[in-house]
């Protein structure tokens, strides 16, 4: 064990309020030692949940993992914490190059490079970027004359009617997708007995969104984005992707409220393309 | 839905969705009723609206006794269902409501749309007439055309 | 108001944001206990957030999951939030958009396991 190690741990030992868990949990990373780093970066979030610092440290340890889904989340409360996160933008942004979503990536890339200009690392990715986008972009001059017609696309994939959220985490039983008169249209969830529980829960959970929709209307505060509820079984994230459905989210007792939070959002909005699929 | 006067019809509809009471009537002061709606048909509808203004004039008689402002609000909570009575005052005169709910809303509701159901009688009341005065050789008439109006004969 | 619930209502209302601490009765929506700003009008806060806690322990227990310990609506113009305590208070917060949640949480919890 290096010195440094040796000294933080010591530090961590005597005092585990100390901040000292983010520069630890970064040298245990970058010597590869993910596991380690990993139970200091959580035990240190679960005394300072709101600490930007924190996620971002963890997003990075799982990111070296390969856990890209957790890096994201992770990422994406660092910068609901603090919005101006150098560290979150850098690591979404290349998050989001991997995944493709170059426009995304750029505005991410682009903020942490405004704030490290001399970063030269990242001012090479961001002219990365700016080439790939560049190279994606063909203007029609550049199709020589008498070429063959360009094909029509090919035609749209039919909607997968029961892959609203496949690849999601919980896609099949903690991931709910119901009309406002409670009924399943698409997801699954199960109890935490295995019991499958998605009809009975769909049907009660209509008229919790017509609750909500009256409590907020009447107490004029305008209209609901979210229900959180935490159970000894589960915590839950119920949202209204449109007018017409409610989305549950169900994830063991333990997982951030907060990160339950983001994880509802990219599930509302894989709801919404899906059902706009339908019509 | 049987009402005397249209006008009282749409607030109790809203009245009685908002709250999910099992029933309401709408009573004058002296137990007549001017509406019904829910589920009233197992209820002796004339015995209750009497009962019921009975029951608010010998309270105001209570409150008077025991040197009290007048009570805007009863309340009996039985096993299975709760009775809300409560006078208000109309330019038609004093009308009366009584409700009647089940486990699956509260007296916190009830009230809290009871309010509404008042403040929303009285902007949809016509203009005051004044207190229509009731003359004896009317009476009877009167009682008539209330029950025509609500047995539909 | 006892000196208990008046303390209790009192460190929520120290919580920025927070414009409405009410203790409510469970089994009728009635507030019991309450300390809110001017405009807030606590009685129809309790009767509709506690028929929107009803329904949502419905609906939580349906599932499995058992009776929920914390509940918090967010919406445009503010957020309501809600922690039974026991079976027959509800603890409620009505609350601007500024209120720290993680916070809130927090002493809504404590409150609720106290004054059960």
């Amino acid at each position: 064990m290096s010195e440094d190690i040796r000294v933080m741990t010591a530090q961590l030992a005597a005092d585990p309020t100390s901040l000292v868990f983010l520069p630890l949990g970064e040298a245990l990373r970058q010597r590869g030692q993910l596991d380690a780093a990993e139970k200091v970066a959580v035990a240190g979030l679960s005394r300072y949940p709101d600490l930007a610092d924190g996620h971002d440290l963890l997003a990075r340890i799982v990111g070296d993992r390969g856990d890209f889904e957790q890096a994201f989340d992770e990422w994406g409360i660092a910068l609901r914490l603090d919005p101006k996160h150098v560290g979150a933008h850098k690591g979404i942004g290349f998050l989001y190059f991997v995944a493709g979503d170059l426009e995304e990536a750029l505005h991410h890339l682009e903020t942490a490079g405004a704030a490290l200009p001399d970063d030269d690392g990242l001012q090479s990715a961001i002219a990365r970027v700016h080439e790939s986008l560049a190279s994606r972009a063909q203007p029609e001059e550049d199709v020589p004359a008498g070429a063959p017609p360009v094909q029509d696309p090919a035609p749209a994939e039919p909607v997968d009617m029961e892959g609203a959220f496949r690849g999601m985490e919980g896609a099949e039983d903690g991931l709910l997708l119901l009309d406002n008169k409670g009924r399943c249209l698409t997801g699954g969830l199960l109890s935490p007995e295995g019991v499958d529980v998605a009809d009975v829960v769909a049907a009660h959970l209509a008229g919790v969104a017509q609750e909500a929709s009256r409590a907020v209307e009447l107490l004029g505060l305008g209209a609901w984005h979210g229900l959180t509820v935490q159970a000894p079984g589960a915590n839950l994230q119920i949202v209204a992707p449109d007018a017409e459905s409610v989305l549950l989210l169900a994830r063991e007792a333990g997982m951030p409220l907060g990160r339950l939070a983001m994880l509802s959002e990219r599930a509302a909005a894989a709801a919404r393309e899906w059902l706009q699929g339908l019509s | 839905m049987r009402s005397l006067e249209p006008w009282v019809e749409s607030p109790l509809a809203t009245f009685l969705t908002e709250s999910d009471a099992r029933l309401t009537l709408l009573m004058t002061g002296s137990g007549q009723v001017v509406a019904q709606h829910g589920f009233t048909h197992a209820l002796d509808v004339m015995a209750a609206a009497a009962l019921g203004a009975a029951i608010v004039a010998s309270t105001d008689a209570l409150a008077s006794v025991l040197g009290l402002r007048a009570f805007h609000a009863l309340h009996h909570q039985g096993h299975r269902h709760g009775v809300f009575l409560a006078p208000f005052e109309m330019p038609q005169g004093r009308m009366i409501g009584l409700v009647v709910y089940g486990r699956d809303t509260s007296l916190g509701l009830v009230q809290l749309f009871f309010d509404r159901l008042v403040s929303e009688l009285a902007a949809a009341a016509p203009p005051g007439e004044g207190k229509k005065v009731v003359l004896p050789q009317d009476f009877e008439h009167e009682l008539h055309a209330s029950l025509r109006a609500l047995f539909g004969r | 108001m006892s000196m208990e619930y008046r303390e209790a209502l009192e460190s929520l209302t120290r919580i920025r944001g927070v414009v409405g601490g009410l203790l409510v009765s469970r089994e009728d929506g009635l507030v019991v206990a309450e300390a809110a700003m001017d405009g807030v009008a606590g009685n129809a806060v309790a009767a509709l957030t506690n028929a929107l806690a009803g329904r949502m322990q419905a609906a939580v227990a349906s599932g499995g999951f058992g009776d929920p310990s914390f509940f918090h609506l967010h919406a445009d113009g503010g957020t309501i939030a809600a922690a039974p305590a026991g079976d027959e208070l509800l603890v409620v917060v009505i609350a601007d958009r500024r209120v720290n949640v993680g916070l809130l949480r927090l002493e809504m919890l404590r409150i609720a396991g106290s004054v059960a």
